[in-house]
This record gives C-alpha cells, sequence and structure tokens, in this order.
C-alpha cells in the first residue's frame, strides 16, 4: 500500500498530494499521514466527494487515513466522454469590453463556483488569466478554497514569466504547456473564459 | 462560503452605487472585498460588500459620508444572515 507523508505540509498542498497520490495508485488504497485541524478535514472532504471510503485512525500527534474504494468517478487521466471539466482562463476579464465591469464578472465567476456543488478538475491560468493567481488578485481567498475542494490551480510558466509575477504566484502550482495541451485533450469538456 | 461568522455582507440594489462604494473604500485602505450576494439573501446576481465586524465603523462611516449606504446590511451568525439595517 502506498503511504504518503502529508505532515507539515501547508493547505491545499496536502489535498493535492493525495488527488497526485490516488491517481497514481489506480484504484489501490492509499495512507496519507496528516496533521490535526484543516488538512485533515480538506483531505477527508475531498476524498468522500470522489466517492472514497475514508478511515481514520490516530498517530503518533497526527492522524492516519486510510483512503479506500473505487472513486465515483475514474481518478484515472484517461480520455473519458463527460469526464470531468477544465476551465481554460486566458484572461482577467470575462467578457469583451469595459475592463471594470470584465473584472468584476470574473472575480464574481470565481467566488460563485464555491456555492456549486460541481467544480471543475482544474483551472488553467494562462496569458493576463495569471493576475488572478498572482500577488495583487482580489480571489486567492477563492481559488485557495477551491483548491482545497480537490480542484488543481496552475498557471502558466512562461506567463508568469512575460509579465515578471513568478515570484509573485500565491496559490496553486506552475505549469508548462505539455501539460495544459494534454489536460484539454482529455478533459471531458473545456470550457474557455 | 465568503462569508465567515461575525461578517458583515452590505446588499446594494445598483451595480454602479457598489462599485463606487468599492472605489471610494480601496482608496481608504480599508479591507472590504466585493463579492456576488450570498443566495440566501438575493437570488437575481446581485453585488455585495463583505467586511469584518471589526471594519464596521469605518466602513459604514466612509459610506454614510459618501452618500452611499446599501440598501439592506445582514451580520452572519453561523448558518444564518441576520438583518441590521
Amino acid at each position: 500500500m502506498k503511504i504518503v507523508d502529508c505532515r507539515n505540509m501547508t493547505c491545499p498542498m496536502p489535498v493535492v498530494t493525495v488527488k497526485r497520490a490516488l491517481e497514481e495508485a489506480s484504484g489501490e488504497s492509499v495512507k496519507v499521514l496528516l496533521d490535526e485541524g484543516a488538512p485533515r478535514e480538506n483531505v477527508a472532504r475531498f476524498a468522500a466527494s470522489r466517492g472514497f471510503q475514508v478511515e481514520e485512525a490516530l498517530e503518533g500527534e497526527g492522524y492516519a487515513m486510510l483512503i479506500s474504494g473505487a472513486s465515483r468517478e475514474s481518478t484515472s487521466t484517461q480520455p473519458e466522454k463527460g469526464g470531468q471539466s477544465v476551465f481554460l482562463i486566458a484572461s482577467d476579464c470575462l467578457g469583451d469590453g469595459q475592463e471594470e465591469l470584465g473584472r468584476l464578472l470574473m472575480k464574481n465567476f470565481i467566488i460563485t463556483l464555491l456555492d456549486l456543488s460541481e467544480i471543475p478538475e482544474r483551472m488553467l491560468f494562462l496569458n493576463r488569466g495569471i493576475f488572478l493567481t498572482t500577488e495583487g488578485s482580489e480571489v486567492i481567498e477563492a481559488l485557495e478554497k477551491l483548491a482545497n475542494r480537490g480542484v488543481e490551480i496552475l498557471s502558466c510558466g512562461v506567463c508568469l514569466d512575460f509579465f515578471n509575477r513568478r515570484e509573485k504566484l500565491c496559490t496553486g502550482s506552475v505549469t508548462n504547456m505539455f501539460t495544459i495541451a494534454e489536460s484539454m485533450l482529455r478533459a471531458g469538456s473545456v470550457i474557455r473564459l | 462560503m465568503m462569508v465567515k461568522d461575525g461578517d458583515y455582507v452590505a446588499i446594494f440594489n445598483s451595480i454602479h452605487r457598489v462599485m463606487q462604494a468599492e472605489k471610494r473604500l480601496k482608496e481608504l485602505r480599508l479591507s472590504i472585498l466585493l463579492i456576488p450576494a450570498p443566495r440566501a439573501l438575493k437570488s437575481d446576481c446581485g453585488l455585495a460588500l463583505r467586511y469584518a465586524a471589526a471594519d464596521r465603523p469605518a466602513v459604514e462611516g466612509a459610506l454614510a459620508e459618501e452618500g452611499l449606504l446599501p440598501e439592506e446590511i445582514y451580520n452572519k451568525k453561523g448558518e444564518d444572515y441576520i438583518r441590521c439595517r
């Protein structure tokens, strides 16, 4: 059985790490070592939302969580008709025209996702979209909450470099065009914003 | 999910007024966030300002001074929103 040590990780890294481990485990059980508090709650909520069974036990000063059972939705990254959705966010504005309104609409859209039961598998930020994941963005709090529910937040590395914002990334991780293209091809649906 | 227990939510019925209020409060460096009005309070795509209890006097004082007081103000208590204006 695979054992993943998520102790001393800050949110949303435990959820991100467990998600990857479950994908790699291809149906096998995964044992996760976790700190008490938000990491434990977030990982348990994420696993349950994907249809896994979760058993917990005290271990040392933290928790050991056994995650088992087939996921309701496949965790594999194989192409799947009607599978999970990927959001491609290539701007910090939603819609064309007035930028002030566009920025407000994008912010509201992302915050609104928090109230929905269906959330995307991944959110890919590129071009001016990376202004949403970097310093000064007003949706960092919302994106962190989405990440804690298992949404993978990825920002384009080339775009971060172009705008000199790589050091200012506040949420999620840096990705490349290979992963962006692969994610789009393998998604059940790609929604471009 | 963006409103914590104890936070205040101010509802405006005009997009122009809420944007004006956001702009002015940001100029004053007050800690506010423009959010979609929580579903429990409004069914259309209304907008609201969220602020913490500690910022309430400064935020509402500034809005009153600018003639931009919201239509309704709510305080989140547990899962409920208690109207206070």
